[in-house]
């Protein structure tokens, strides 16, 4: 095992915040061409694995759309020696927690419990990588319950609005296609589809482990090279997109109606292209802000000012080749008017620097102090990590974040606010009753949906 | 095609690796990682109870207050009011007025929020180490000096009927659960819904939720849990100069004695039945609920045990047999055992798939529920909890926030924070036999009551 480097921040006593980790530090390896980091931490009996790959279901053909979650998810539906009864039984008769994910960019696996029994864990995970059949019987099974999943979507009207509002604000991006599919692609995820797609992620598709807990999690190098057969640098693969940037004409309203709703979801925001992504810490800044936290802008006048709502909140989230920015609430059918005027008069008066200085000041302190306890947990430090790597930025940034927030103006704030959410650039998109329309039109043209469009 | 000796040894092999699957694995006892959290307890002179743990991994700590009130005390007409208190709890008080609390916490990084159960109301922060002085100074002044202004009185109403209808008008799951509690626990002090009904939330008035404050919010009904990077001896200290010259209240006392009657809380609701209500599900959702245990019994740690085994992941009982099985009823599947207090409610709640009858599958359960106890309960089975839950233990107390609530939830309901280990034990020492006598004891009498919700069932006018 060859340990190239013992990273920095345990080195920087400057930080107190990460300073004072002394059972925890970060390590690098190099396992064969695969890159591991490490976080020692040694309190507890316990570890956390995370497999990252670098595709996500960006990968998926026009004739596939879905495989690449489907594949995951049914990684553990059976294999030549064991089914998926004996999988999950073995699994959890140790107590592991184990699933996978995916984003449009990359894919992950994580994995969690006690370090003693770690080694026949990684066995089984790495059996299952190597040897998935993907069992037709278990396939026709998973169809039928995404199928159910998705036509029970109505019951949740914040889910629904989630994943309508990111088809229609991301609409001609790349992104704006669910991960795990629609209804129409189920009936193309097939046994072969899904080891073919096995296949790809474990040949062609770069990999990085990221481990937390006692050392005896590094006494899984073997199994990686050896049971998953990850070695190497010939899965060297990192998803990366070129489009055409998004040009944006005007704002966007769109009502989607779902049947007996008593109350509104509400989504406004649109897509950020590439070229937009930069000054990470004012974009943290800005949306904090505006809407992070029960004393953001938007919660202050939407809740506490108002009583319009039990939540109101605004994000800025960066991807690799992409990001979003948005503000998200709900009220109640008759006051929908009242909310999104509130939300765009705020955005518009934070535009033109009409808010008190001690307000953004309150902001500032919030982003800044809190900082420490996004690495309080071991699993949320990693998800801190993966995420700095996947969007190829320097752990630096850690060490950076809270001087870069720091040394923001109120300009700074204004200008970014103009830059995220200027009206006109932004898509509406409401989730309740078709009688919501009367009110909607005020705001501009809308364009009216069924629900099940989206599914 | 394989010759027969070939396929003989093909055989042995497959055989042998099946079951090696399962004899390999090692038992793990849950006292093979015994958990030991030091902790710094006292009770001042007027009953408040304060617990410490320190860790000093980063500079920040956690503050969580319990107040042993809930919806258990509310009657009808005031159905709500703890939660609706918990709301304004953030609404101002004598020396830190209408948007300081949440202003100050936030404005220093951290972050607070509230939840309120029938048993119990809990208040939150999660903060630099630097701010601990001043949020002992602001949960003394609430405890007592709530201002309860007027205007926000009223616009905080609207927020809650807006939570309302999110958390359950607007979604089935909510609606059918707040059913079951109903049905369940009719008549008894659980019966009414924490959220409140509409009308008593349209009507509760200042006045009301004022005295409800007055009554339950006092130090000897309260439970301070620090954990971070705090010095447990200073930290105490500082917290008797704060709050200890609040008062306790006699009265509270009393009338907790008079409310927690333990006849008061005995089961009387009609069994052996089933609730149909209209909702916007497609599919019909439903749950099947028993009469369960309070906290603390025995027998509601071997209904633990059963619960998981019936119900959690992917490879529990209940989950092969309708949801990974040969031919798959439902969508999901849950099992639960929730102990209250005073008393319990263990039931099954799950989706059904569009293809199923709903007819014929209540059938096929309830049949199933009379020879489960047979089979679903063996060595590897309930071995296999006991693994899960040892994990779940080290799972709770990954952040300062988590451990927190692992210790105040304990001393907030056996008045001993380090009940967990007793706990442990007790998993440990759960036999086979004592979960297939529970279960028998569950699920033999049929003594159900089935909620189930529909969007083809007729609608309530």
């Amino acid at each position: 095992m060859r340990k190239f480097i013992i990273v920095f921040i345990y080195l920087f006593p400057s930080l107190l915040l990460l300073a004072r980790a002394s059972e925890t530090m970060i390590q690098k390896y190099d396992w064969d061409g695969i890159e591991v980091v490490y976080l020692k931490d040694a309190r507890y009996p316990t570890y956390n694995a995370l497999i990252y790959f670098a595709d996500g279901s960006l990968s998926d053909r026009k004739n596939e759309l879905g495989a690449t979650n489907a594949m995951f998810s049914l990684l553990g539906a059976g294999t030549r020696r064991f089914s998926q009864k004996e999988l999950s039984d073995n699994l959890e008769y140790y107590g592991v927690s184990y699933g996978g994910s995916s984003t449009h960019e990359a894919s992950s696996y994580a994995i969690s419990g006690l370090v003693k029994n770690i080694i026949p864990t990684m066995k089984k995970i790495c059996h299952m990588f190597a040897d998935a059949q993907f069992p037709p019987q278990e396939i026709r099974k998973a169809k039928i319950r995404a199928k159910d999943s998705l036509n029970s979507m109505v019951t949740s009207h914040s889910t629904l609005a989630r994943r309508v509002f990111r088809e229609l604000s991301l609409a001609k991006t790349p992104f704006s296609y669910p991960v795990g599919g629609k209804l129409r692609d189920i009936r193309n995820l097939k046994s072969k589809v899904l080891k073919k797609k096995l296949e790809y992620f474990n040949k062609r598709v770069y990999k990085k482990i990221y481990l937390s807990g006692p050392p005896g999690v590094l006494a899984i190098k073997d199994i990686i090279n050896k049971e998953c057969g990850w070695r190497k640098k010939q899965s060297s693969f990192k998803r990366s997109v070129s489009y055409k940037p998004k040009k944006f004409h005007g704002t966007k309203i769109h009502l989607v109606t779902v049947p007996n709703a008593n109350q509104a979801h509400v989504r406004v925001g649109r897509v950020l292209n590439k070229d937009e992504l930069h000054k990470h810490e004012l974009m943290q800044l800005t949306s904090s802000y505006l809407g992070g936290g029960f004393t953001s802008k938007l919660m202050r006048e939407i809740r506490v000012k108002r009583g319009l709502s039990y939540t109101a909140n605004a994000f800025a989230s960066e991807q690799k080749d992409y990001g979003r920015a948005g503000v998200a609430s709900f009220t109640k059918n008759s006051t929908l008017g009242a909310l999104i005027t509130v939300i765009r008069d705020t955005l518009a008066s934070v535009q033109k620097g009409k808010f008190p200085k001690e307000e953004l000041e309150r902001a500032r302190g919030h982003l800044t102090g809190g900082y420490p306890f996004k690495f309080e947990m071991n699993a949320a430090y990693l998800g801190e990590l993966i995420h700095l790597d996947h969007t190829g930025r320097d752990y630096a940034d850690i060490l950076k974040f809270i001087d870069r927030v720091k040394s923001y103006s109120t300009g700074d704030v204004m200008a970014m606010t103009k830059a995220l959410y200027s009206w006109d650039k932004q898509t509406i998109v409401v989730v309740g009753d078709k009688s919501l329309l009367k009110q909607l039109k005020q705001f501009g043209k809308v364009k009216m949906h069924n629900y099940k469009n989206f599914l | 095609m394989a010759r027969p000796a070939t396929l003989l040894l093909y055989i042995t092999v497959t055989l042998t690796l099946f079951s090696c699957a399962h004899k390999n694995q090692q038992k793990t006892h849950l006292n093979d990682y015994p958990l030991n959290l030091a902790v710094k307890k006292v009770t001042l002179s007027n009953g408040l109870r304060v617990l410490i743990h320190e860790n000093h991994k980063l500079p920040i700590f956690s503050y969580y207050t319990f107040f042993d009130v809930g919806g258990r005390y509310e009657k009808p007409g005031t159905t709500g009011a703890s939660h609706f208190l918990e709301h304004l709890m953030f609404k101002g008080a004598k020396k830190y007025g209408a948007g300081k609390f949440d202003t100050i916490i936030e404005g220093n990084g951290g972050s607070t929020n509230a939840y309120t159960t029938v048993d119990s109301t809990v208040y939150y922060e999660n903060l630099p180490t630097k701010n601990l002085d001043i949020i002992i100074d602001m949960e003394a002044d609430r405890m007592v000096n709530l201002l309860l202004d007027p205007v926000a009185f009223e616009k905080e109403r609207e927020v809650v009927l807006e939570e309302r209808k999110f958390r359950y008008e607007n979604s089935p799951r909510g609606k059918l659960y707040q059913q079951m509690m109903r049905a369940v626990f009719a008549k008894t002090p659980y019966g009414g819904s924490v959220i409140g009904d509409v009308a008593d939330l349209k009507s509760l008035s200042r006045d009301q939720v004022m005295q409800y404050f007055k009554k339950f919010y006092a130090p000897n009904n309260a439970i301070i849990v620090i954990v971070g990077d705090v010095d447990a001896d200073e930290t105490i200290m500082k917290i008797e100069k704060k709050f200890g010259a609040l008062p306790a209240s006699t009265a509270m006392l009393a009338l907790k004695k008079e409310l927690d009657q333990p006849q008061l809380y005995r089961h009387q609701g009609v069994y052996k039945r089933e609730i149909k209500s209209y909702g916007t599900s497609p599919t019909p959702i439903f749950m099947l609920a028993y009469k369960g245990e309070p906290l603390g019994t025995y027998k509601s740690f071997v209904m633990d045990m059963l619960s998981s085994i019936l119900g959690d992941g992917q490879s529990s009982y209940l989950t092969q047999k309708y949801i990974k099985g040969k031919r798959p009823l439902l969508n999901n599947i849950n099992v639960a055992n929730y102990n209250l207090k005073y008393s319990g409610v263990f039931f099954l709640s799950g989706e059904l798939l569009a293809k199923t009858n709903y007819k014929r599958f209540k059938k096929n359960l309830l049949r199933e529920t009379r020879k489960m106890c047979k089979t679903a309960i063996t060595e590897r089975t309930l071995q296999k909890t006991k693994n899960q839950y040892l994990i779940g233990y080290y799972r709770d107390i990954q952040s300062n926030a988590g451990v927190a609530r692992f210790l105040g939830m304990r001393e907030n309901f056996y008045n001993d924070y380090s009940y967990y280990k007793k706990e442990l034990d007790i998993y440990n020492k759960i036999t086979v036999q004592e979960v297939k006598d529970v279960c028998h004891e569950i699920f033999d009498k049929q003594e159900y009551i089935l909620v189930s919700l529909w969007d083809k069932y007729k609608k309530k006018k």
